[in-house]
């Protein structure tokens, strides 16, 4: 395997296009094919193909014994394959909705991010969480949620997002290249966005984050689909002459420091922008740990976060649109920032 | 009712005016719109016309009072009306008319009824700025700053630093100069001698961006000294390097007669080569340094010879009446730098090209091959508001929307290449004097010169580069110009197509030299 760095996504060239699901189904079918310790585990993932039709034809493929359905028992399957890890296996457990991880708190946080620790480093838990997430489909309250940053805060996990088809299979292999459990949050509109996809078997580097869009006025740091509307909302101010510098966050936990302290350095200003809501999120973690680093007095403004509504999301579409970071939004509160009105 | 004659807010910041001129006497028939009186501020004098057909009676500003803002100064009556007599003066002429200003207690939170005096940033008797840090209040739940309501000298404090004040209670005055604090104004009951204040030491207390206080720190000024132009008046890092610009150059950019004038002769960099040597001619607001990239193009040849204009790049700043003047310089500056050269080739940019006209009209001998990049000269129009938007930005942030309009495309100015222009034009007296001379050179935003005849007179091989986006000159200049020359209308080339494609220009101007120099 190789490890390479990401160029920004580039549609326009003749090279290999694949949806997101489709990356990371091929991420796991080219796994599954090189190590036969790696198996799949969640609810309808086999002959339904995935509440998402991301694991889709696999069971065909690999067969039931490494595509396992599991009985709608959150906890019961998280704790299956956290046994199956800490035996040796590489599980990858796919929430229907990573709402649904609540119910299996207690192996993510307490067994799965623990044992290695508790065990004296005696043992390891390979898994990876698969948690399709975030807002925009009309799922209301209860399947709607980007909780991310509540996994950020528990050591022992390493948490990812990613925001390209390309990403999307690098970090679910270099997921299951790490000895230590993963969770990787897929936006659920993302699915069906398309992008280059190498061929073959390669690792995005866990904890790098990414400059998908250089420029001096502002830093923009988001993940996810937020890096989508960030880019756009970039875009758009470009044509004012306001030049946006939007950094791929990709990874939550660990954190890439270096590359936001750099750009904090040479823009002055920060704005985070993500779907989880506003308060003690991870546009919260990014803006202290840039207040308290010596970026502090490169600052020419203050730091703006951007996040969800403080309210469950809205099953209201309008509604439910309003309550997270739109392009329109984001656009504008640069705007403000770079324009010194804040 | 007779019509009041009030004085006026005729500046934005403006709290008084002198009465300079009354224009009609007491008992006078005045029209409407006709002149009345003329006041005078601390920037600008000017003249008020009548706001009604009467007569001017119960005038009470003379001419030299200094009348606060609103106050009524005079009364027009209309014919046959009753001169009433004055129940209370409507304005106190001279100081009369200036009153103190209330200092109070704000309610700065919703359920306050009193709150704690924390500390007054200024001393009895003591000046103060509208705006500036005037004392500290705490409540129950918060300390905050409270600014002065006025500009003046502090007078007649009745709070101490910890006493306990009901909302909205006068707590001190504030004088205006010119107003003797001689008695205690009537609402102060009983004023008393306070300790003097506790000094506080400067900076404290300011609204600064972290950037902006590094700034200070790293230039070894104080942060007393900066004002901000951030929200709720928070000094952002463009104000500190705007101030340490006002610093180190005492001129300040908008005073645009007040630079220092320089004799001497105009700077000439030279690069040594082979052959009859190249002359180039920059244009308005740049220098000899914007050749570069041509040059770097035309590769290593011929020797080049670059002339600074005056008030550009390192050559003195000189003022000019008119473009024949600026030519005088120039030609004199030609004649003796290629005093060893029979002939030489002239290329000059914009302004530098219909300089280059000029010299090549005056020394005809002197120019064996001319080549014009974008010249100024050949029509009346130009893009004044770009030019003077170049010519008055003191940073980076308002030069570089401008710099933008030099090229096809706005992204044909990167943020370095805007930085870079910005330190060429960091000096205050530089700009002021480019400024005096955009006065001379494009009055009304017109270009003042024509070289139309002279491009007709011209007898040397002669060629027009023109970018066909040029947004400073249009290129149709070029298509319509009458007399003897080779055309290049460059596609995507904006008005420096010497910077924006010195390759294709470079190709341009190596031809003609090579076909002339075959020739010779």
């Amino acid at each position: 395997m190789n490890v390479q760095s990401n160029p920004v996504t580039s549609l326009e060239t003749n090279a290999r296009v694949l949806s997101y699901a489709e990356a990371i189904r091929e991420a796991m079918a080219i796994a599954m094919q090189a190590d036969p310790a790696v198996i799949l585990m969640g609810e309808d993932i086999g002959v339904y193909g995935g509440a998402f039709q991301v694991t889709l034809d696999l069971i065909d493929r690999f067969g039931p014994d490494r595509v396992m359905d599991t009985p709608i028992s959150e906890l019961g399957g998280a704790g299956v394959a956290v046994g199956a890890a800490l035996t040796g296996l590489k599980p990858i457990f796919e929430f229907q909705f990573s709402d649904f991880a609540m119910l299996a708190m207690e192996q993510i946080v307490n067994q799965a991010a623990k044992l290695r620790y508790m065990l004296g480093g005696e043992a390891s838990v390979p898994v990876v969480f698969r948690m399709p997430s975030g807002s925009g489909t009309g799922a209301a309250a209860q399947h709607s949620q980007s909780i991310e940053a509540w996994f950020g805060h528990v050591p022992g996990l390493k948490v990812l997002q990613p925001s390209t088809p390309e990403d999307a299979k690098g970090m679910l292999l270099a997921a299951l290249a790490d000895p230590d459990p993963v969770m990787i949050f897929e936006h659920k509109l993302l699915y069906k966005t398309k992008g280059h996809v190498p061929e073959g078997s390669y690792l995005t580097p866990i904890g790098k984050a990414l400059v998908r869009r250089t420029g001096n006025d502002l830093t923009i740091v988001a993940g996810s689909i937020m890096l989508h509307r960030a880019l756009e909302a970039a875009e758009k101010l470009a044509a004012e002459g306001i030049n946006i510098e939007v950094i791929d966050l990709r990874s939550i936990r660990p954190i890439d420091r270096d590359t936001i302290l750099t750009s904090v350095r040479k823009t002055g200003k920060l704005m985070v922008v993500y779907e989880g809501v506003k308060a003690y999120g991870v546009g919260a973690e990014i803006s202290a740990m840039v207040a308290e680093s010596d970026a502090f007095d490169y600052l020419d403004a203050p730091i703006l976060r951007l996040g969800a509504a403080d309210a469950p999301v809205p099953y209201n579409p309008d509604l439910e649109r309003a309550s997270v970071p739109q392009v329109d939004t984001i656009e504008a509160a640069a705007r403000r920032l770079v324009r010194r009105e804040v | 009712m007779p019509v009041e004659v009030i004085l006026p807010k005729v500046d934005m910041d403006m709290s008084h005016g002198t009465l300079a001129t009354w224009h009609a006497t007491e008992g006078q028939l005045v029209q409407q719109g006709a002149p009345l009186f003329d006041i005078e501020t601390d920037k600008a004098a000017m003249e008020v016309e009548a706001p009604a057909t009467g007569y001017l009676r119960q005038v009470t500003a003379k001419v030299g009072d200094k009348v606060a803002v609103g106050t009524t100064i005079a009364l027009l009556y209309a014919e046959g009306e009753a001169v009433e007599p004055v129940t209370a003066a409507p304005a106190a002429a001279s100081n009369e008319g200036l009153q103190p200003t209330e200092v109070i207690l704000p309610k700065v939170d919703m359920d306050m009824t009193h709150g704690t005096l924390a500390v007054w940033h200024v001393a009895e008797g003591a000046m103060v700025q509208q705006g500036a840090p005037l004392f500290d209040i705490e409540t129950d739940k918060a300390a905050m700053e409270v600014e002065a309501p006025a500009t003046g000298r502090l007078h007649y404090i009745t709070a101490k630093i910890g006493d306990k004040v009901p909302v909205g209670s006068t707590i001190a005055y504030i004088y205006p100069e010119g107003l003797a604090a001689g008695q205690a104004p009537l609402k102060t009951s009983a004023p008393e001698v306070v300790a003097p204040p506790v000094k506080i030491a400067t900076g404290q207390g300011t609204r600064a961006t972290p950037a902006a206080r590094k700034a200070v720190r790293d230039n070894g000024m104080t942060l007393d000294t900066v004002k901000g132009t951030g929200p709720l008046g928070r000094i952002q890092q463009a104000d500190v390097v705007g101030q340490r610009a006002v610093h180190e150059r005492p001129a300040d950019v908008q005073a645009f007669s007040d630079w220092n004038h320089e004799p001497g002769s105009l700077h000439i960099s030279r690069r040594q080569g082979t052959g009859k040597p190249i002359v180039l001619l920059h244009g308005f607001t740049a220098d000899s340094q914007s050749w570069a990239p041509l040059e770097k193009a035309l590769g290593i040849g011929s020797p080049l010879l670059r002339i600074d204009l005056p008030g550009h790049g390192k050559s003195p700043k000189r003022h000019v009446n008119n473009f024949q003047d600026l030519a005088r310089m120039v030609v004199e500056a030609f004649d003796d730098a290629t005093r060893d050269s029979e002939d030489i080739h002239l290329v000059g940019h914009s302004l530098g090209a219909a300089l280059a006209l000029a010299l090549a009209d005056i020394r005809p001998r002197r120019v064996a091959s001319l080549t014009l990049i974008a010249p100024a000269g050949l029509g009346p129009e130009v893009d004044a508001a770009a030019l003077n938007g170049i010519v008055r930005a003191s940073r980076v942030e308002s030069l570089a929307p401008w710099l933008r309009r030099l090229t096809a495309t706005p992204d044909g100015i990167s943020d370095d290449y805007a930085r870079a222009a910005m330190r060429a034009r960091s000096d205050a007296q530089l700009r002021a004097c480019q400024s005096d001379m955009a006065q001379a050179l494009f009055p009304d935003g017109v270009q003042s010169f024509d070289l139309r005849p002279a491009l007709k007179r011209a007898e040397c091989p002669l060629q027009i580069v023109w970018g066909r986006s040029d947004h400073i000159l249009p290129h149709a200049h070029g298509i319509q110009a009458d007399g003897e020359f080779a055309l290049h209308l460059l596609t995507g080339a904006g008005h420096i197509a010497q910077i924006e494609c010195p390759d294709r220009v470079a190709r341009i101007i190596n031809r003609m030299i090579r076909s002339v120099e075959s020739e010779g």
